[in-house]
């Protein structure tokens, strides 16, 4: 009985309501500083790309087409949260902890360029990359008036004289890796070359 | 026939002092210890298999998550390898800026290696001080690179963001702090007459028997050979680096040795931020074709890294040293067997730094 007299006087302090559901413990906030999964700024995205190029890992970002333009979107079961992506991004689309600010401040940049390699004993020379590049679609389409041996020469890939796939001009590529994909026998290899740089773009 | 061996007796996979899970396998006579071997393959990831064919900047960030403790040292080393082989200048500042993040992962690694031992001999009261130090260094390492473990700051040429004037002022000051709290728990550590009763005398290693199974860092200066991958590096040699050697030989020479150290990177982060050289923090580079073997000190001793490249900087061979591995032999071989109780086990094979993510990869 006594104990229950206690309880009861315990309970009924106003204190013991008030910290029971306003408790003082304050919610964890991360600081400013922490690189935490990349975040949209407001800028419109120009679909350049260079975020999920740069990316090293697989899956991680991708950009979407949705009613208001391009966004880029954020998986973030496989994100590592480098911020490799904040850095490569053209128009200041992304941004994480400190990585936008100092970029900016050291005007830092990502020189991005690909390089093709194909192996010419496993290529068949089916032509499935030289069809399925974006880009050559594009140039395709373009220039659809002009002379085809022009059109040819202008694509990035395509299938040679000797029934091998060729490089032509390998600074048009933007590197998606569709031409990976296609490819029925894993013959054709697209690698980043990536290079971290400060001061003037040349 | 005699009968030698009483019991076996396993710690582990799964022990409340290990951090990682390892085996041991004891046979022991009454209290002491006989002989023991340890069974490893409980963390096997594949990592080196994993970066064959991968383009360098996406093994940077594999390269780190090696060792959740030390990932600064296994980016550092990585690059310094890229950048040997292709010939890539470095920035002088970022030189200096890498060689802080480096320090500050030394000072909060060899405060973990305590802080498990201090929880292994149950003195969990200094564990717990030592913890929230750590924290404190985590939070420079945050304020530095942006995360905490996986820092991802150092790329060829450089690093990634050069340091703010706020923090070139305010890290001294937080840098005393940490050096008088330090100082503090050292000091309780070493005068605790029931830490000396579990510490002294126990786990000895002689140096001609760490000289002959190549051990490697702390464990190596603990029992008196000058063995400091630093003393090599161009930077280090500019602060004037002296590598600390302790001639105690047991579990409590290691431990004071780490806590040295840990007032000796402070040091070491004070002179660099004392004199950092003015200029650009990334220079640029394309990696190019080659293959080298490059070495460097991780806190728990001599990392290297073999690598194979091609053109396009892509890895074709890539194989990782890390120091436990020979650490933990020497342990097994030649500080267990003879130990006089068997509660001395894990508090021996604690005081060795063991890193199993390492060892196994």
């Amino acid at each position: 009985m006594v104990s229950l007299y206690y309880y009861i006087q315990e309970v009924a302090r106003l204190r013991w309501w008030k910290s029971f559901f306003f408790p003082r413990t304050q919610a964890l906030v991360s600081p400013p500083y922490f690189r935490d999964f990349p975040e949209s700024t407001g800028n419109p995205c120009s679909h350049t790309l260079l975020c999920m190029m740069v990316c090293p890992s697989p899956g991680a970002i991708e950009v979407l087409k949705t009613e208001k333009g391009w966004i880029p979107f954020i998986h973030k079961e496989c994100c590592i949260r480098c911020g490799i992506c904040v850095e490569a991004c053209p128009h200041n689309v992304l941004q994480s902890g400190k990585v936008r600010e100092w970029t900016q401040i050291q005007s830092s940049h990502l020189n991005c360029s690909f390089y093709i390699e194909i192996k010419d004993f496993k290529c068949t020379g089916c032509g499935n990359c030289s069809s399925a590049c974006p880009v050559n679609i594009e140039i395709r389409d373009r220039d659809s008036n002009s002379n085809k041996l022009e059109i040819s020469n202008n694509l990035v890939i395509r299938v040679g004289s000797k029934g091998k796939v060729k490089v032509q001009n390998s600074d048009k590529c933007t590197g998606c890796k569709i031409c990976e994909t296609v490819c029925p026998n894993n013959s054709i290899y697209i690698v980043k070359i990536l290079e971290a740089r400060q001061g003037v773009v040349n | 026939m005699k009968k030698i061996v009483d019991i076996s007796i396993p710690l582990g996979p799964v022990h409340p002092c290990f951090r990682e899970p390892v085996r041991i396998m004891c046979e022991t006579k009454g209290e002491y210890v006989l002989s023991c071997e340890t069974e490893l393959g409980y963390m096997k990831r594949g990592i080196e298999r994993i970066m064959r064919g991968k383009p360098w900047q996406e093994v940077m960030f594999i390269a780190e998550r090696v060792c959740g403790v030390c990932s600064v040292i296994h980016n550092m080393v990585f690059i310094e390898s890229i950048e040997k082989i292709s010939g890539i200048e470095v920035s002088p500042r970022a030189l200096y800026l890498r060689v802080i993040a480096n320090e500050f992962d030394r000072i909060q690694s060899h405060l973990l290696a305590n802080i498990s031992y201090c929880n292994t001999i149950g003195h969990e009261t200094l564990a717990m001080y030592l913890l929230n130090e750590r924290e404190s260094v985590m939070d420079e390492l945050e304020r530095l690179t942006g995360a905490r473990v996986t820092c991802s700051y150092i790329i060829p040429g450089g690093v990634r963001f050069d340091i703010s004037d706020e923090e070139m002022r305010s890290i001294p000051v937080r840098l005393k702090k940490l050096e008088v709290n330090v100082n503090q728990w050292m000091n309780m550590f070493s005068t605790g007459p029931l830490i000396a009763l579990r510490s002294r005398g126990i786990g000895i290693l002689t140096e001609e028997s760490a000289r002959l199974n190549h051990a490697v860092g702390p464990l190596a200066r603990g029992s008196g050979i000058t063995f400091d991958c630093r003393l090599e590096h161009p930077v280090y040699q500019k602060l004037d680096f002296v590598s600390i050697v302790s001639n105690g030989k047991d579990n409590y020479a290691r431990v004071m040795l780490r806590f040295s150290e840990i007032i000796q990177s402070i040091d070491l982060i004070k002179t660099a931020l004392a004199t950092l050289p003015g200029g650009l923090v990334r220079f640029g580079g394309i990696p190019k074709a080659g293959e080298i073997t490059h070495s460097g000190e991780a806190p728990r001793g001599q990392l290297t890294y073999f690598i194979k490249t091609d053109d396009a900087g892509r890895i074709i061979d890539i194989a990782i040293e890390t120091p436990s591995i020979m650490n933990i032999e020497v342990c097994m071989q030649k500080m267990i067997p003879g130990l006089e109780s068997i509660a001395d086990v894990a508090s021996v094979f604690v005081s060795i730094d063991p890193c199993i993510a390492c060892t196994e990869r």
